[in-house]
């Protein structure tokens, strides 16, 4: 069976995600995020919860930080410091195939 | 539909402990992870082991598949009996933590009560907001310039009257806004997974990603690309036609350049209020000697021109 519509979507980071919305997509419960925050795993060192809000890498970074303590049972510190190197990981890929180099 | 053998899908023993079956779906899961993995089906070999995990380590729809099991083998062709499930009570009913949409359709049609909604495990008088869903799709860079429209097929369980849950193909077309970044996300409100007894359905997430070209890199707001140019165009200059994600310019190269050296067009690159560089690296690229007149060519340069390339900073 086959559906079509036309949608028009929002760009995150032009808008960005409050706790309840970004805790929603990353299928985690609010405090899980709090906790990650309040830790520094998480976020942008914003000290005011009401002023939290979540980004394109934000929703990135958590749904690894989330599937490497679901799925490896990792110690939130391990997990952030996989999700870190991820994203080193992710930063020197970009800048070889910047410079023309096919990283894969 | 074919019956899986998760227990195969993990390479455990049936009599396996929780402990075991949890040690071998992490190995598997470090080898398919989809952000190191280089196999290619590491997508699909994902999507089953997290299903055979997410069966074998719940005491209560490990039992109900156990039963299943002793009449099946992996690969065969199988329907669900009607009331297979009977004499087994799910906690929570169903899987309110996974999204089925990225499980299989045997996995659907066994556990997939979410969403039900009637029935008689179903959540009357109970209501609940459906889950977000996440896709990663692959949009080409002029998108970013333009705009684009792309169709995007989903796969999304649906009930039956006899409340047993399939996968079916949901097209969506979707607009691309201009702007959009490496790894940026789209949220699709109410395309997410169906509410409960009434409640909102979820968000949809994708996840933007350029299809690799040869033509350009992408580096944040900033595109690359190589230049090809003759000896002549770097030495003396030149002033020339190339192509750009937002349309073809006319492009001056100074005098004296060499290979390597970057060109940058302000503004050029992936729009937005900040937009961001468009930069050109020059390749200078040799004609070959291949001609009479060609070698006589380059035996005047040497003869003429005393130069050391490895002398020269």
């Amino acid at each position: 069976m086959t559906e079509k519509n036309t949608v028009n979507g929002e760009l995150l980071d032009e808008t960005s995600l409050s706790l309840e919305e970004f805790a929603r997509a990353c299928a985690v419960k609010r405090q899980w995020v709090v906790e990650r925050i309040e830790s520094g795993m998480l976020g942008d060192g914003t000290r005011y919860a009401s002023q939290w809000r979540f980004t394109s890498r934000d929703l990135t970074r958590a749904r690894r930080l989330r599937q490497m303590e679901f799925d490896f049972e990792a110690d939130p510190e391990l997990a952030a410091l996989v999700a870190d190197l991820f994203e080193e990981v992710d930063r020197l890929r970009a800048r070889l195939r910047a410079a023309g180099l096919d990283p894969r | 539909m074919e019956f899986k053998d998760y227990y195969q899908v993990l390479g455990v023993d049936k009599t396996a402990a929780i402990p075991d079956i949890k040690k071998a779906y992490r190995k598997l899961a470090r080898r398919y992870h989809p952000d190191i993995s280089k196999e290619p089906d590491a997508a699909l070999r994902m999507q089953e082991i997290n299903e055979a995990k997410a069966v074998l380590t719940d005491p209560e729809k490990r039992a109900a598949y156990d039963q299943l099991g002793e009449r099946y083998h992996a690969g065969q062709e199988f329907h669900p009996p009607p009331d297979w499930d009977a004499g087994f009570e799910f906690s929570g009913s169903g899987f309110e933590d996974v999204d089925l949409g990225e499980f299989s359709d045997f996995f659907a049609n066994l556990f997939g009560h979410t969403g039900r909604g009637t029935g008689p495990r179903g959540h009357q008088g109970y209501q609940m907001r459906g889950g977000d869903r996440h896709a990663r799709i692959f949009v080409d860079l002029e998108d970013a310039y333009q705009g684009a429209t792309r169709v995007v097929t989903l796969h999304v369980p649906q009930t039956d009257a006899q409340g047993r849950v399939s996968l079916h193909e949901h097209e969506l077309k979707v607009h691309i806004p201009k702007g959009i970044k490496e790894g940026q996300h789209i949220r699709l409100a109410g395309q997410g997974h169906p509410g409960v007894g009434g409640g909102e359905p979820g968000d949809l997430y994708l996840e933007l990603h350029f299809t690799p070209t040869p033509d350009y890199r992408v580096e944040g707001k900033d595109v690359f690309a190589t230049l090809r140019v003759a000896p002549w165009e770097a030495a003396l200059g030149a002033a020339i036609d190339v192509p750009t994600p937002s349309g073809q310019v006319h492009l001056k190269i100074p005098k004296g350049s060499q290979g390597g050296r970057k060109l940058r067009l302000k503004g050029r690159g992936i729009p937005g209020s900040a937009p961001g560089d468009l930069y050109f690296i020059l390749e200078v690229v040799l004609p070959p000697a291949n001609t009479d007149k060609a070698r006589q060519f380059y035996e005047a340069m040497a003869r003429d021109m005393p130069f050391n390339p490895r002398q020269t900073r």
